[in-house]
């Protein structure tokens, strides 16, 4: 249904009318200077998108890289240990025959080799922190944008509203899920570790 | 805690799935199974037998609260234990999830040995009073 089709048609009085007002907020905003800081956080407000999105990639690609490095370095470390038992048995039955068997002088040159890919998935564990650097600087750039933006509203704001009507605002809390506190301090609302949990939970007889 | 738990571990980040995976791993649990919301999960758990469920709380699609909620309305699954593992840190939250039937609330980060602690203790509730 094209409800466009149904209504009256507008006068072209009330197109000019609503054509000098949008002029008037224009020129409004121009002159209370947050124009072109609320075009340019408009504008930014996608490339946030972009950086989050960006943020979001590099944690999950570092969290990936460093979990796949834990798994090979576990899986030498279980290898080594199985080739230690070896060695230790063939040690008790003859150690005579271990030495002279090269099982001895082989069983080091294992673990040195060892050793050392261990020491390179280490490395790479430390290598893929890299993102903290690159994604905090992501992370600042986004909320410089919303402080922007949320500076241009509310200048907007309380220069725009007449005097009775400027209260202060207050947050309203919508219910939904809040996600991990960033910082808990002075809060009496959430926990801050497992013990305050465990703590709520048993006082309510969990 | 038996080697053959069959576990499911709910939570949409990859990375805190396989982390939970390999957490339970080393416990001696290989039996995991991995659900990227509540509803998937729900869907698995209709499909298949599991002796326990890990989940996260705010996935999209179906959170872990309806999750929870729909394994406890439903007869073949009411008696599943459902261990919360969450960043969810407000006490309302917390005691809506006890409340709503979870036995246990972990929060985010957590480790090895808060969710061994939760496991083993979840499950000598379980065997105490069955």
């Amino acid at each position: 249904m094209n409800d466009l089709a149904v209504a009256p048609a507008a006068s072209p009085e009330v197109f000019q009318q609503l054509g000098l007002i949008t002029r008037q907020l224009h020129d409004t905003l121009n002159q209370l200077g947050v124009m072109p800081k609320l075009q340019q956080s408009a504008e930014g407000l996608s490339d946030a998108r972009s950086r989050l999105g960006y943020v979001v990639q590099k944690t999950g690609e570092a969290a990936e890289k460093v979990l796949n490095s834990v798994e090979m370095a576990k899986q030498e470390h279980a290898d080594m240990a199985v080739a230690t038992r070896r060695l230790a048995q063939s040690i008790e039955a003859d150690p005579v025959k271990a030495l002279a068997s090269g099982a001895v002088f082989n069983y080091v040159q294992e673990v040195e080799a060892a050793t050392a890919r261990i020491d390179s998935h280490l490395t790479d564990i430390m290598m893929a922190q890299d993102f903290h650097d690159l994604t905090g600087q992501v992370v600042s750039k986004v909320v410089k944008l919303a402080i922007d933006l949320e500076d241009s509203l509310v200048k907007l704001l309380v220069q725009a509203a007449p005097a009775e009507l400027a209260a202060p605002v207050e947050m309203v809390d919508s219910g939904e899920l809040s996600g991990p506190v960033v910082n808990p301090e002075g809060r009496t609302d959430v926990v801050s570790n497992q013990n305050e949990v465990d703590d709520l939970l048993a006082s309510l007889g969990f | 805690m038996k080697p053959d738990t069959k576990f499911l571990v709910v939570d949409d980040f990859s990375t805190m799935r396989r982390i939970v995976r390999g957490l339970l791993k080393e416990m001696g649990h290989l039996d995991v199974d991995e659900a990227e919301d509540g509803a998937v999960a729900l869907h698995m758990l209709k499909a298949r037998k599991f002796d326990f469920v890990i989940s996260d709380i705010n996935m999209p699609n179906m959170t872990g609260f309806d999750l929870l909620k729909g394994i406890k309305a439903d007869p073949e699954l009411r008696h599943l234990p459902v261990l919360m593992v969450t960043a969810e840190a407000r006490k309302e939250d917390i005691v809506l999830a006890v409340q709503s039937g979870a036995a246990g609330y972990i929060v985010k980060p957590f480790t090895k040995a808060t969710l061994e602690d939760k496991l083993v203790k979840i499950m000598a509730k379980l065997a105490i009073s069955a």
